[in-house]
C-alpha cells in the first residue's frame, strides 16, 4: 500500500501538501481500516543497536510499553517510542503485537501519568520518525512496518 | 579546557534531564444548566460556568528505580470549591523489584488507592463523563478521599494475560473541608476536622488482557473534630468490575462504607449504599456515547430518608428533606475528541433526590426531581 509517499516535485505548496499528507495519511487510513475487517500488517519492534537483547517476551513488551517496566534486561533505561493514537501502524502493533486495543494502552498511561505513578512514552508523528528517535536513542524502543536492512536498528522478535 | 570539558558536561547534564522530565498538564470548563436545584454554582434556570479545573504536572526519573513527582490542581466548583492552589499530589517511588514481578514503595503526598477511576478524577480526559459517578465518587466528600500525606507500598505480578496488582497505603486525610460539615454535621459548625490514621488496601485482577478488570478496594478512614473531640470512621468496601471490547465497555462498582461516630451519643451510625451500571460505545473512531444508572443511599436501611427526617431538630428539616438521603441518577452522554488533546462532552442527567447537592449551594431548600444538563470542553497536554 502506497501511502502518499511518492517523491514530489519541488516547491514549498507541494512540500506542505506532502508533509499534511503524511501525517494525516496515516490517521485517515487508520480511520478507514477501523471499519474494514482486521488487515495483519507484520509490526516489528524495533530497538536501539546497542541494546543487548535478542529477543522480548510478549509480557515484558506489555510492561515495557505499558510503561511499567522501566529498564531492559541489561539494566540500561528503556525509552519508549509510539506513534499517535489513530496512527494505523500503531492500532495494529497495539492489537496484533500487544494483544490490547489502543484506547486500553492510553488509559493505561493516562492514569500513571496524571497520577504521578509513570511517565508517557515518546509520540513521534511519523514511521520515519521513529526510525530515526529509535536509532539514534540509547535504550530505546519502538515499532514500524518494515525494516530495511541496511537501517541502524534492531529488529526484536516479540515470544 | 577544563571550562570546555566541565561545559560538555553540563550540556550532555542538560539532555539527560531532558529525556528523564516530563511536564503535562489539563484544563476544563465546564457549563452547568439545571431545570431546579443549584448544581455547582447558580444554575437553576440560568446557566453557571463554575465548574472548572486547571493542573499540571512534572516528574523526574534521574534513575529507571527513582521517580519524582507532583501536581498542582486549582478547581472550582459552585460555593463548595474557590479555585485555591494546591498540590494533589507530591512523592517520591522508589521501586524496589522490576520485571514481570514489581515491587516499590511511594513516600510523600499521594492519590489514594479507591475504585477505578479516584486518582485521576480531576481530569476529564480519564473520566467516564463530565461529572464522576457520584454514587462511589461523591464530590461532596472528595476531599476524605482524594489524595493523603502517607507511605504506599506496591507490587505487580504479571503472567501471560493475566495481571494482578495491588497497593496497601497508610495516610492522615486532608478533611479541613466545610462541606463535610454539611454531610456529617448537617451544618457548618465552630470548628473543623482532622484527619486521623488511616489505611486503604487495594487488589486490582486484570484477566484476558485488560479485557476484563476486577477490583476490590478495602479502608478505614478517620478524622476527629477539633470542637467536641468527637471522632468519625468511614468502613469502606468497594467491588469494582469492567469489560473491555473493541467497540464497547461495561463498567460496573459497588461500594458499602459504614459510617461509626464516636461518641455514640452524637449522630447515629448508618451505612451508605451506592452502585452505578456505565455502558460506553465508541460508535465512530473519537466519538464515545454512554449511559450511566447511579443509585446512592445515604443509609441503606432507611433509604427514603423518612427515619432520618423525622429525627431532625425542626430548623434542620429544611435543608435535609427527605429526598437529599438519596440520589438515584439516569445519565446519558456524548463525548469527542477532535485531537488527541481536546474532549468535547454534552451530558444529560435525570436526578431524583438531592444527596449530591450542596447546602452551600442550595441555602433556601431543593426540589426533589432535577434535571441537569452539561457541556464540557476538555483540554490536555
Amino acid at each position: 500500500m502506497s501511502l502518499a509517499m511518492a517523491p514530489m516535485p519541488i516547491g514549498a505548496p507541494r512540500r506542505v501538501l506532502a508533509m499534511t499528507s503524511r501525517v494525516l495519511m496515516p490517521i485517515l487510513v487508520g480511520w478507514l481500516m477501523n471499519w474494514l475487517p482486521m488487515v495483519a500488517l507484520a509490526v516489528e519492534v524495533i530497538a536501539h543497536p546497542s541494546v543487548a537483547t535478542n529477543r522480548l517476551s510478549l509480557v515484558t513488551a506489555k510492561a515495557m510499553f505499558g510503561m511499567r517496566q522501566t529498564r531492559w534486561p541489561d539494566g540500561n533505561p528503556v525509552r519508549v517510542f509510539v506513534l499517535p493514537d489513530g496512527h494505523f501502524v500503531h492500532q495494529a502493533f497495539s492489537k496484533e503485537v500487544l494483544n490490547l486495543y489502543p484506547y486500553q494502552l492510553r488509559q493505561t498511561w493516562d492514569r500513571q501519568v496524571y497520577s504521578g505513578t509513570g511517565q508517557a512514552p515518546v509520540e513521534v508523528a511519523t514511521e520515519e520518525e521513529m526510525l530515526a528517535r529509535v536509532s539514534r536513542t540509547p535504550g530505546a524502543i519502538g515499532y514500524v512496518r518494515k525494516v530495511n536492512v541496511n537501517e541502524p536498528v534492531r529488529v526484536i522478535p516479540i515470544q | 579546557m577544563l571550562l570546555f570539558g566541565s561545559m560538555t558536561t553540563a550540556a550532555a547534564l542538560a539532555w539527560d534531564i531532558g529525556e528523564t522530565v516530563q511536564a503535562h498538564g489539563f484544563l476544563s470548563q465546564s457549563a452547568a444548566h439545571t431545570t431546579h436545584n443549584n448544581y455547582a454554582g447558580e444554575s437553576a434556570d440560568d446557566v453557571a460556568f463554575d465548574l472548572r479545573e486547571i493542573g499540571g504536572n512534572i516528574s523526574w526519573q534521574p534513575d529507571p528505580d527513582w521517580l519524582i513527582s507532583a501536581q498542582a490542581l486549582m478547581r472550582w466548583a459552585g460555593e463548595t470549591d474557590d479555585g485555591d492552589l494546591r498540590l494533589d499530589y507530591g512523592f517520591v517511588d522508589r521501586t524496589l523489584l522490576s520485571g514481570p514481578n514489581r515491587l516499590g514503595i511511594q513516600l510523600g503526598k499521594i492519590k489514594n488507592p479507591y475504585g477505578f477511576h479516584n486518582t485521576t478524577r480531576d481530569v476529564a480526559h480519564t473520566r467516564p463523563g463530565v461529572i464522576m459517578p457520584q454514587s462511589i465518587y461523591l464530590d461532596r466528600m472528595r476531599d476524605f478521599f482524594l489524595a493523603a500525606p502517607g507511605v504506599s507500598l506496591y507490587g505487580e505480578h504479571a503472567g501471560q494475560s493475566v495481571t494482578f496488582s495491588w497497593q496497601a497505603n497508610l495516610v492522615e486525610p486532608e478533611v479541613d473541608d466545610r462541606e463535610l460539615e454539611f454531610v456529617f454535621r448537617l451544618r457548618d459548625i465552630p470548628g473543623h476536622y482532622q484527619g486521623k490514621r488511616s489505611w486503604y488496601a487495594q487488589g486490582l485482577l486484570e484477566m484476558d488482557n485488560g479485557r476484563w478488570r476486577l477490583g476490590l478496594t478495602l479502608n478505614d478512614l478517620g478524622m476527629e473534630f477539633s470542637a467536641d473531640d468527637s471522632s468519625t470512621n468511614l468502613r469502606t468496601r468497594l467491588l469494582s468490575l469492567e469489560h473491555n471490547r473493541e467497540r464497547w465497555s461495561f463498567a460496573a462498582e459497588y461500594m458499602l462504607i459504614d459510617v461509626a461516630n464516636r461518641p455514640k451519643s452524637g449522630n447515629p451510625d448508618n451505612t451508605v449504599e451506592a452502585y452505578y451500571l456505565q455502558a460506553t460505545w465508541r460508535f465512530m473512531p473519537r466519538w464515545q456515547a454512554y449511559v450511566r444508572r447511579d443509585v446512592i443511599y445515604f443509609d441503606k436501611d432507611d433509604r427514603d430518608g423518612a427515619q432520618f427526617h423525622a429525627s431532625l431538630p425542626p430548623p434542620l428539616r429544611v435543608l435535609h428533606p427527605t429526598y437529599s438521603r438519596y440520589a438515584k441518577d439516569n445519565t446519558l452522554g456524548v463525548r469527542i475528541d477532535p485531537s488527541p488533546s481536546w474532549s468535547l462532552f454534552l451530558e444529560y442527567h435525570d436526578v431524583d433526590g438531592t444527596a449530591w447537592l450542596s447546602p452551600q449551594d442550595n441555602p433556601t431548600g431543593t426540589t426533589r426531581d432535577w434535571d441537569l444538563f452539561l457541556i464540557q470542553a476538555a483540554y490536555r497536554f
